[in-house]
C-alpha cells in the first residue's frame, strides 16, 4: 500500500499542482514542494516505522490481479536496493522542484505536473515485480521526461526529446519481446503464463535461451544506463533539458538502468550473464575512458557533466558484471554518489545559466571573484566528480575496483585511468569557470540555491565519511549473490 | 428457413430493411436532419441485435453465411465506426444548402457490404460483400464534387478495386478449378495442394485482399484517395472496410488451411515486412495529416499480417483475439484522430469563408496546423495525444496492448523476423508520431486551428478518450469477452 500511495499521491500532488497554477500564479511550485516533501517524510517513516523492520529479501507489498487474460498481477515488493534508490528519488525531487523555482515561468503547472508523473513512473520501476508492470511503468515514466525535455528546454530541444524517446523505445521494445519470450517460456516449463518475478527465479532456462532473453533486457537498460555504443542520447538530452530535468535524468533515470541490471539481468539469467561478462565488462571500461576523454573535449558545460556521467556509470556497470560483493557494493554506492554529485553540477549549470545565459565555458571564467561561496561548492562538487576521498564517489569507485580486479585485472588497469581522466575534467571544468579573468560579474548564490548546494554536498559528505550508512544495506544485496 | 436464421441474421436484416425505409423517407419528405436521423436509429438498432446476439450459439445460415461471435463483434466495431462516420457527414454536409440523401443510403450500403463479409463462409457470399462495399464506397470516395480532388479520387479508386476484384475472382477461379469447392471450411485432396494453379490461385485472392488492404506493394491509392476524398469517407475506409476485410480474410485463410501453406506464408511474411518498414519510412516527411495517417495504415495493417502466420491449430483462438483487439485499438484511434482532423478542418474553412469569398471546399490539413493546440484547446489536444500514443503504441493507451497482443502471438508462434520487423517499423514511426506532439505542445505560431468545439464533439471526444484509457490500463474487460468469443 504504501508504495500505491505514494505514486498515487505524487500524481494526484501533480494533478493539484496543474489546477492552482490556473488559479493563481506560483503556487504550483509550492504545491510540488510540500508534497515532495511530505512524501519523503512519510516514506522513511514509514520503512522506520514499519512492522517488518528486515528488507534485506525481497518484501512483497501488494499482489493482486490486473489482467487475468495473461496473468498479469499488479505487484510490487521492496527491499533494501529500492528502499535506497527510492529515497534518492524521492530526495532529488524535492531538488529538482528547487532548481526548477525561478527557471520555469512559462505553464508552470503543466511542468510540475510532468515532473511529479515522471517520479511517480520511477518510483514504479524501483518497485514493480510483475515483469509487465515494469515494462509499464519504464514506459510511464519515459513520456513526462519526454515532455520536460520537448516543452521547456533549450534550443535544440525536439531533436534531443525524439532521439532520448526512440532510443528508450526501441531498446525497450526488444525487452518487451524478451520479458513476452520469458513469460512464454515459463508457459512451456510450467504451463501457466506468468510474469511474476518470483516465479522467474525459479525457471530453469536453457543457456542458448537464456543468452538472448538476457540480451533483450541488457539493450534495454545499457541504453538507460548508457553504455557505449548506445550512449549517444545522452549529452543531446541533457544538454537540452531543463535544469530540473537533467538533474532527474543523471540523478535518477540513469539509474533506473544499473536497477534493472542488478535486478533483472544477473538475478534472472546468471550463467548467461556470466557469460556475457566479459563483453559487458570491455563495454564497460570503453564507456569509462571514452565517457572521460569526451568530457574532457567539451566546450559546453552540461554536455561536459553529461559525459562524465557516461564515464561513472562505466563503473557501476563494470562493477555489476564482475560478481563479488565487494564490487556491488562499489556499485550501491557509486550509483547515489553520482545520483547527488551530477544533481549537483547540473544544478549548478543551471544557477550559472540563470545568470549568464550561456551553458558555453568560453562565455565563462573568473566567477570566484564575484561569487566565491558559489565557487566553493563547485569546487567540491568537482572534487565529488573525480573521487575525492572524503566524498562517497571515492569510496563507490575505489570499492568497484577493488572488486572487479578479482575478475578482471587488465581491464580493471584501464579503468583505473578513468580516475585520471575524471580529475583532469574535472579541474578543466572548475578552471575556466571560476578562474582566470573574469568575464562577467555574479551575484553570489541566494538562499534557495545554498540550500540545494549544501544538502546535497552535505549528503555527499556523510557518505564519504560514513559509507557504512549505505554499505551496511548494500551488503545484504552482494550477500544474496 | 426457419426462424432461427432470421434471428441469426437480424443485424443484416435491419440494415437492408433500414435501406428500404430510407428510400420511402426521402421520397416522402427530404430533409438532412431526418434521414441522419433514420439512419443512426438503423445503426443503433442493428448494433444492439450484434450485441444481443453475440454470445449465442454460431449458427450456419444456408451455406454461405455463418454467424459466429467474432463476426458479430467485428460487426459492432463496424456499426460503432459507422455511426461516427455518419454523424460527421451529417456536420458536413448541412452546412450544403443541397439535399444530399443518397450520401447516407451510400454509407448504409457500405455497412451491409461490410456486414455481410464479416459472416461469410463462401467465396460466393465474400464476393457478394466485397462489390457492395467497394461500388459504394467508390460513389462516396468522390462524393464531394466542388471538393479539389474529388474526380481524381473517385476514379483512382474505381479503377483498383475493380483491379482488385478481378485479381481476387481469377484467384478463386483457380482455386475453384483444384478443389471443386467454395466453401471456406473444406479441406481441399492433396491432389489439388500440390497444382500450382491452387498456390497461384491462394496468392491472387491475397493480391486482391492486399489491394484493399492497402498493404505493399499494392498501396499506391491509398494515400491520394485518403487525401482526396471527404474525412468522413477517409474515415469509412480506414475503419470498416478494412475491418470486414481482414476479418473475412482471416475467416477463409484458417477455415481453409492456407495458413499452414509454405507458399502463402513466405508471401504474407513478405509483403508484411514491407508493409511495415517502408508505410512507416513513407510516412516520415509527409506534411499533410490524412497522407501521414494513410501511410501509418500501411504499417498497422503490416503488423496485423502477423495474425496470419500460424503454426497450429491451436493457436487460431489467440489468433483471432490478437486481430480483434489490435483492431478495436486501432479503429478507436483512428475515429479519434479523424473527428480531430474533421473539427480542425471546417473550423479553418468557416474561418476562411468569414474572410473572404470562397466557395470550394478544402479538405487538407497539415500537421503545422496544429502548432500549440494544446494551449488552446486541451480537450482537442488530449484526443490526438490519446489517438497518436495509441497508435504509437505507448502503455495507458488501448494500443500498447493490441501492439502486446500482436507480440505475444508472434514469439509464440516463433516469428523472429516479422518481431524485428515490427520493432524496427515502430521506431521509425515514433519519429513522425513524436512530431505530431510535439506540435500539440509547440509554443510559438498559428492560431489556425482553435476554438471551442460543438456539444457533439465535445462528447465523443470525452468518450473516445475515456475508452482508450480504460481499455489500455484495465484491458482485461474486453480480453475475457474476446477469449470466449474466439474459442467458440
Amino acid at each position: 500500500m504504501m508504495i500505491t500511495l505514494l505514486m498515487v499521491g505524487l500524481l494526484l500532488s501533480g494533478a493539484l499542482a496543474w489546477y492552482v497554477e490556473g488559479k493563481k500564479v506560483h503556487s504550483a511550485r509550492w504545491v510540488a514542494l510540500v508534497s515532495t516533501v511530505f512524501l519523503l517524510v512519510y516514506f522513511v517513516l514509514s520503512i522506520i516505522f514499519s512492522s517488518q523492520q528486515n528488507y534485506s529479501e525481497l518484501t512483497v507489498l501488494t499482489r493482486v490481479t490486473w489482467i487475468d487474460a495473461f496473468h498479469i498481477e499488479y505487484a510490487l515488493a521492496i527491499d533494501y536496493l529500492s528502499i535506497v534508490l527510492l529515497m534518492l528519488t524521492l530526495f532529488l525531487a524535492i531538488i529538482c522542484v528547487l532548481v526548477s523555482w525561478h527557471e520555469i515561468q512559462e505553464k508552470a503547472g503543466f511542468y510540475y505536473f510532468n515532473l511529479l508523473a515522471a517520479i511517480a513512473g520511477i518510483v514504479g520501476v524501483f518497485c514493480a515485480v510483475d515483469l509487465f508492470l515494469f515494462f509499464f511503468f519504464w514506459e510511464v515514466m519515459l513520456l513526462p521526461m519526454t515532455a520536460l525535455i520537448a516543452i521547456w528546454g533549450h534550443e535544440h530541444r525536439q531533436f534531443a526529446a525524439i532521439k532520448f524517446f526512440i532510443f528508450t523505445q526501441v531498446s525497450s521494445l526488444l525487452m518487451l519481446v524478451a520479458i513476452i519470450s520469458t513469460a512464454y517460456f515459463h508457459y512451456q516449463a510450467v504451463g501457466q503464463l506468468s510474469f511474476y518475478y518470483q516465479d522467474w527465479l525459479a525457471l530453469d532456462i536453457p543457456l542458448e535461451l537464456a543468452s538472448y532473453l538476457m540480451f533483450g533486457f541488457f539493450i534495454a537498460f545499457a541504453v538507460k544506463l548508457p553504455s557505449v555504443p548506445v550512449h549517444s542520447w545522452l549529452p543531446d538530452a541533457h544538454t537540452q533539458a531543463p535544469t530540473a530535468g537533467s538533474v532527474l535524468l543523471a540523478g535518477v533515470l540513469l539509474k533506473t538502468g544499473a536497477y534493472g541490471l542488478i535486478r533483472f539481468v544477473i538475478f534472472l539469467f546468471p550463467e548467461a550473464s556470466h557469460q556475457f561478462a566479459p563483453v559487458a565488462a570491455v563495454l564497460a571500461v570503453v564507456s569509462i575512458l571514452y565517457g572521460a576523454k569526451m568530457a574532457f573535449a567539451q566546450t559546453d558545460f552540461k554536455r561536459l557533466v553529461a559525459y562524465s556521467s557516461i564515464s561513472h556509470m562505466g563503473f557501476v556497470m563494470l562493477a555489476v558484471f564482475s560478481f563479488n560483493e565487494i564490487a556491488y557494493q562499489g556499485a550501491i554506492v557509486t550509483l547515489i554518489a553520482h545520483g547527488l554529485s551530477s544533481a549537483a553540477l547540473f544544478s549548478l549549470a543551471g544557477m550559472i545559466y540563470s545568470r549568464i545565459h550561456s551553458r558555453d565555458l568560453n562565455d565563462m571564467g573568473g566567477f570566484f571573484k564575484s561569487a566565491p561561496r558559489m565557487g566553493g561548492f563547485a569546487l567540491a562538487f568537482a572534487g565529488a566528480a573525480f573521487g575525492l576521498p572524503g566524498l562517497a564517489n571515492f569510496i563507490g569507485e575505489f570499492f568497484s575496483l577493488v572488486g572487479a580486479f578479482s575478475a578482471f585485472p587488465v581491464l580493471v588497469v584501464f579503468a583505473a585511468f578513468g580516475l585520471i581522466g575524471s580529475a583532469i575534467y574535472g579541474m578543466v571544468l572548475f578552471q575556466t569557470t571560476f578562474q582566470g579573468p573574469a568575464t562577467a560579474t555574479l551575484s553570489d548564490l541566494s538562499l534557495r540555491e545554498i540550500i540545494i548546494s549544501a544538502s546535497l554536498l552535505m549528503l555527499l559528505i556523510i557518505f564519504g565519511l560514513f559509507p557504512n550508512i549505505i554499505l551496511q544495506y548494500s551488503h545484504y544485496i552482494g550477500v544474496v549473490l | 428457413m426457419s426462424l432461427m436464421t432470421f434471428v441469426a441474421l437480424s443485424p443484416q436484416l435491419i440494415i437492408a430493411f433500414g435501406l428500404v425505409l430510407s428510400m420511402l423517407l426521402i421520397s416522402w419528405h427530404r430533409s438532412q436532419r431526418s434521414i441522419n436521423i433514420l439512419t443512426q436509429v438503423i445503426l443503433l438498432f442493428s448494433l444492439l441485435l450484434c450485441a444481443r446476439l453475440l454470445f449465442a450459439d454460431v449458427a450456419q445460415v444456408t451455406p454461405l453465411l455463418r454467424v459466429d461471435g467474432v463476426g458479430l463483434y467485428a460487426l459492432m466495431i463496424i456499426l460503432i465506426s459507422a455511426m461516427v462516420v455518419v454523424q460527421l457527414s451529417y456536420v458536413l454536409l448541412k452546412k450544403h444548402i443541397e439535399f444530399h440523401d443518397e450520401f447516407y443510403l451510400l454509407v448504409q450500403l457500405v455497412v451491409l457490404g461490410a456486414s455481410v463479409l464479416v459472416v461469410s463462409d463462401h467465396f460466393a457470399s465474400l464476393f457478394l460483400g466485397f462489390e457492395l462495399l467497394s461500388i459504394a464506397l467508390v460513389g462516396l470516395a468522390g462524393y464531394l464534387n466542388e471538393q479539389k480532388h474529388s474526380v481524381e479520387t473517385g476514379f483512382k479508386y474505381l479503377i483498383l478495386s475493380a483491379t482488385a476484384s478481378s485479381f481476387m475472382l481469377l484467384g478463386i477461379a483457380f482455386i475453384y478449378s483444384q478443389t471443386g469447392q467454395l466453401s471456406f471450411y473444406f479441406l481441399p485432396e492433396s491432389s489439388a495442394l500440390s497444382s500450382p494453379f491452387y498456390h497461384l490461385g491462394i496468392i491472387l485472392f491475397l493480391v486482391g485482399m492486399a489491394f484493399k488492404l492497402s498493404l505493399v506493394p499494392f498501396h499506391y491509392w491509398t494515400p491520394d484517395v485518403y487525401q482526396g476524398a471527404p474525412t468522413p469517407v477517409t474515415l469509412l475506409m480506414a475503419t470498416v472496410s478494412k475491418l470486414a476485410m481482414f476479418a473475412v480474410l482471416l475467416k477463409c485463410w484458417f477455415g481453409l488451411g492456407y495458413a499452414y501453406q509454405e507458399s502463402a506464408q513466405s508471401v504474407v511474411l513478405v509483403i508484411a515486412i514491407l508493409s511495415m518498414v517502408s508505410g512507416n519510412a513513407l510516412a516520415l516527411y509527409q506534411q499533410n495529416l490524412k497522407r501521414l495517417l494513410a501511410y501509418s495504415s500501411i504499417a498497422h495493417m503490416g503488423y496485423l499480417l502477423i495474425v496470419l502466420l500460424l503454426s497450429s491449430a491451436a493457436g487460431e483462438s489467440f489468433a483471432w483475439q490478437s486481430m480483434l483487439f489490435y483492431f478495436t485499438a486501432y479503429v478507436f484511434a483512428t475515429l479519434a484522430i479523424f473527428i480531430a482532423i474533421f473539427y480542425s478542418c471546417s473550423q479553418q474553412n468557416s474561418q476562411v469563408k468569414n474572410k473572404a469569398l470562397h466557395t470550394g471546399f478544402d479538405d487538407e490539413l497539415l500537421i503545422s496546423d496544429w502548432q500549440g493546440l494544446f494551449w488552446r484547446s486541451p480537450l482537442m489536444a488530449a484526443l490526438i495525444l490519446v489517438s497518436i500514443l495509441s497508435l504509437a503504441g505507448i502503455p495507458l493507451t488501448m494500443g500498447f496492448i493490441g501492439k502486446f497482443y500482436l507480440l505475444s502471438y508472434a514469439s509464440q508462434t516463433l516469428q523472429w523476423g516479422m518481431i524485428i520487423a515490427l520493432v524496427i517499423g515502430s521506431g521509425i514511426a515514433l519519429f513522425y508520431y513524436l512530431k505530431v506532439i510535439f506540435v500539440l505542445f509547440a509554443t510559438e505560431g498559428g492560431s489556425k486551428v482553435s476554438a471551442s468545439l460543438a456539444i457533439q464533439a465535445r462528447f465523443l471526444a470525452i468518450t473516445l478518450i475515456s475508452v482508450s484509457l480504460f481499455f489500455g490500463l484495465f484491458p482485461d474487460f474486453l480480453s475475457q469477452i474476446l477469449q470466449q468469443l474466439s474459442i467458440a
